[in-house]
């Protein structure tokens, strides 16, 4: 979403043509994400020639002010579809940086790792935005992802195993 | 206006900057070299949307205050002691990853 998108964006600038094919996963409520998506690979395709990368929606875990017991079932709904994705893709590297559609496709290649199907490298980077506190995503993720970095000196002292390179974007 | 899609052109032509606290406002601003000034809603911000606003006031890079206060800070500040703000460095970011996956 929004943000989320631009900053992720922004990460992905320096890095090199080894990163490659890149796969998107964003909300299927989000209608601007996969503008700005597009709009970065067109002017990154000026660089390097012949982009690979593809574009795929996922369902939301959950709407603001949704139903605890309908949550349940758009949970599962989303963290179904999102194996499904991540069995399809068979990513090697996921890039995540906290909105809520990161920890169910998270999830996912935890299980494949765990089923001894793909085991993915998982990197998280918490948002600039985040000083003092973690997003919710993440708490849950600092856990389960093989490195977490943080942007601001206040979080690398809270979570130590965290990794603090200054704010990258 | 409402909303458009992009600020930058009106950015660009600015040469001061009232905001709210949100994040990309705030970024894009600073990011644009202008001087900006941060009001702040308590009762409608979550704390955590603060964090930011807060820590670049505390840096030295934005002038803070509420409804309240604007008026006066606006007469009273001076810009010159606002700290210019360096961008981020996403290379560093690219030369973590590429030792993290292997590619040297």
């Amino acid at each position: 979403t929004g943000g989320h998108t631009t900053e992720i964006l922004r990460l992905l600038s320096c890095l090199s043509e080894s990163y490659s094919p890149r796969h998107y996963i964003f909300a299927n409520s989000d209608k601007m994400s996969e503008a700005k998506i597009r709009s970065f690979e067109q002017k990154r395709a000026e660089t390097f020639p012949n982009p690979q990368f593809t574009l795929d929606s996922i369902p939301r875990s959950r709407e603001v002010r949704q139903s605890w017991t309908s949550s349940v079932v758009t949970t599962l709904y989303s963290m179904l579809y999102s194996l499904h994705l991540t069995c399809k893709r068979k990513p090697d590297l996921i890039l995540c940086n906290g909105p809520g559609t990161c920890v169910p496709v998270c999830i996912s290649a935890l299980l494949l790792g765990l089923l001894g199907m793909k085991r993915a490298i998982i990197v998280y980077v918490e948002s600039i935005c985040r000083v003092e506190t973690l997003s919710l995503s993440g708490k849950i993720l600092y856990y389960f992802s093989d490195y977490f970095i943080v942007q601001w000196p206040d979080l690398k002292e809270k979570y130590p195993k965290s990794v603090y390179l200054g704010r990258i974007v | 206006f409402r909303y458009k899609d992009s600020l930058a052109e009106d950015l660009g032509r600015a040469d001061l900057v009232i905001s709210h606290a949100g994040a990309g406002s705030c970024l894009e601003t600073l990011e644009k070299g202008k001087p900006l000034v941060v009001v702040i809603n308590e009762k409608l911000m979550n704390n955590h949307q603060l964090e930011l606003a807060k820590q670049l006031h505390r840096d030295g890079h934005v002038f803070c205050c509420n409804c309240s206060t604007l008026a006066e800070t606006l007469q009273s500040m001076d810009l010159s002691t606002l700290k210019p703000f360096a961008p981020g460095q996403p290379e560093k970011f690219a030369l973590f990853l590429d030792k993290v996956v292997g590619f040297q």
